[in-house]
């Protein structure tokens, strides 16, 4: 006989987002740098911005940071990214 | 107007709902206006039976009215709950306090010509926000008092009923618990949730099985009743347990609990439950012998199901999003009673604020325990010191001032103490006095974690030796009675991050039988 279950998960069925596609090249581009505010982020984004600018002649380079690594990022700090060409984010420890 | 009214005297009106957790947390504290200086009247947009319960178990001692129709919501039009209006003596609006909000409170008292009412260090958040007012919910339009199910088209971002669950239709070919252990499962046999056995766990439940009572982080799955009670028929649960998952989910969903950060990280940190009150007795939780094993149904089922709504609502699979880099084996099942039989003290409920009688869950991000043996102490100095020892390894050695710890008392340990004469209060005290991490142990300038934060630390002198002070304040640690009369073992729990910017303990009540 068979059995009839009452379907315990998720069936909300998030569709993932595409990849945009990968950049050529980073020249003139505006790249955001994203700190969770781990420790020790700030030093590789400081290094990472270094790179950028005087290795790629990228245009632009925005920092933001999350209030806490613990939580996601607040509306105010995604708008900060929005119009950015790519986004590097810096885990850290 | 408002029943109840009495024209030229101030009137504060407080509208709320019975299932909005701000309005559990918000309205208790008004008691303590003098209902001399002002009249206050609370406004149900709930039914009688909802609302009377409401009542009983937060202990409101206001009158309190229905708003039948929802007539009085539409009139004053709150945007969200709980809203109160202080109105003057010529019945207009003189202040409005949204949410929960301890300032807006204190001012509140202080225009009326009273104490704060508030008190800034009683385990609840400064702030937080309130609930749709239910008028302003889709199927509020037709008039309606009642919260039914039906299914909303074209359902809002944070829909408060949802579809029923599919249903899954296992041939003979299969074992439904084989199916269910590939599908569902912590990696152990589950009980299939058949269409019958769900139906006797919605029948022990007062809401209809398509509410929403919560998204569950990170993926923020909608765990409505009924997929609440499947997963719980999983866990073994027996229908009588639905009476705490729906304010356990509620808990594990608390802002200030952030589920969203302690399931996926690399941390050890686990949801530790734990039961006070009158519910250990009736639903059969344990408190004694081997508390944190496998000891009774009642425990272990229950840390089960919430660990089965988080894997299967929530998302995060400990080999997916769940990026824990050693586990805990508190993610089998983490439940755990006070043993207030044994404990001289107020047990851990009472101190954040809720009757004895009221039964109530409290949730919070443990480490795995670590265990405190100190069977040759002579006196409470010595018990107490040993612990401290222990709660200095919190989280890592040289860390200080930024996480918490639940220490488990047992009742051996307990008796030594209380003989001793320290209240709660004063083993707090001298648990946080007394923990630190001698200073020297920094010489090395090693750069190991907790050193780089040490312009940051207090010191401190413990026994003659200066030291950096472990935790941030007394109320860093918390105390809990659990265990066996015999074995003189407690235990220390740390935290993950804690604080409004990690995970902070939650503490919900129970609805009584």
């Amino acid at each position: 006989m068979s059995v009839t279950l009452i379907h315990p998960g998720n069936e909300s069925n998030p569709q993932a987002a595409p990849s945009p596609a990968r950049l050529n090249s980073l020249s003139g581009k505006k790249i955001g740098l994203l700190d969770i505010s781990k420790p020790g982020g700030n030093l590789f984004l400081d290094r990472m911005e270094q790179i950028l600018r005087e290795r790629y002649g990228v245009a632009e380079v925005v920092r933001a940071r999350k209030p806490t690594f613990a939580k996601v990022a607040p509306p105010a700090v995604i708008e900060q990214l929005r119009s950015m060409d790519a986004v590097i984010e810096a885990l850290a420890d | 107007m408002v029943p109840g009214y009495q024209p030229g005297k101030k009137a504060l009106l407080v509208f709320f709902e019975t299932d909005c957790p701000t309005c559990q947390l918000a309205l208790p504290y008004l008691n303590a206006l003098d209902a001399g200086s002002v009249q206050i009247i609370g406004i149900s947009q709930d039914d009688e039976k909802a609302t009377h319960n409401f009542v009983q178990q937060m202990g409101i001692r206001y009158p309190v009215q229905l708003d039948h129709k929802l007539t009085l919501s539409r009139a004053w039009d709150p945007q969200s709950v709980p809203t109160a209006y202080l109105l003057d003596t010529a019945g207009k609006i003189e202040r409005t306090l949204i949410g929960f909000d301890k300032q807006a409170l204190n001012e509140l008292a202080s225009s009326l010509g009273q104490a704060p009412i508030a008190p800034a260090s009683d385990g609840a958040p400064a702030w937080k926000p309130g609930c749709g007012s239910r008028h302003l919910e889709p199927h509020a339009e037709s008039g309606s008092d009642s919260s039914g199910a039906e299914t909303q088209q074209n359902a809002p971002l944070l829909r408060r009923i949802a579809e029923p669950a599919s249903r899954i239709t296992v041939s003979d070919a299969e074992d439904a618990v084989e199916f269910c252990f590939r599908h569902f499962g912590d990696g152990l046999p589950v009980v299939p949730p058949t269409a019958e056995r769900v139906a006797a766990m919605l029948k022990a439940c007062p809401l209809a099985p398509e509410n929403v009572v919560g998204r569950i982080p990170p993926c923020y799955g909608e765990a409505t009743v009924e997929k609440i009670a499947a997963n719980a028929v999983m866990a073994g649960c027996q229908p009588e347990m639905m009476r705490i998952l729906l304010p356990l989910v509620r808990a594990a969903c608390d802002e200030r609990y952030n589920a969203h950060g302690v399931q996926a990280t690399t941390h050890f940190a686990a949801p530790l439950i734990m039961i006070n009150g009158p519910v250990r007795q009736e639903l059969g939780f344990w408190s004694k012998q081997n508390v944190f094993s496998n000891v009774a149904r009642a425990n272990s089922t229950l840390g089960r199901a919430l660990q089965l709504l988080l894997l299967n609502l929530g998302g995060a699979r400990p080999d997916g999003i769940d990026m824990s880099a050693l586990g805990n084996s508190g993610k089998f099942s983490f439940c755990i009673a006070e043993n207030e039989e044994e404990s001289p003290w107020e047990p851990l409920h009472v101190e954040h604020g809720f009757r004895r009688a009221q039964s109530a869950l409290t949730l919070f991000s443990a480490e795995p325990p670590r265990g405190v043996s100190e069977h040759t102490a002579q006196n409470a100095e010595t018990v107490l010191r040993a612990i401290c020892h222990a709660l200095a390894t919190v989280w890592s050695y040289r860390m200080c001032g930024r996480h918490e710890a639940v220490v488990v008392l047992c009742p051996e340990h307990v008796k030594t103490i209380h003989r001793d004469g320290f209240s709660k209060q004063q083993v707090r005290q001298f648990l946080f006095e007394n923990t630190g991490i001698p200073v020297r142990h920094y010489a090395s300038a090693d750069n190991g974690e907790g050193t780089q934060l040490v312009p940051t630390y207090r010191e401190i002198t413990i026994q003659g030796e200066l030291c950096y002070q472990k935790f941030h304040s007394p109320e860093s640690i918390q105390i809990f009675v659990a265990g066996g009369t015999a074995g003189k073992f407690s235990a220390v729990l740390g935290s993950w991050s804690t604080g409004p910017t990690g995970s902070q303990m939650v503490t919900y009540p129970i609805p009584d039988k």
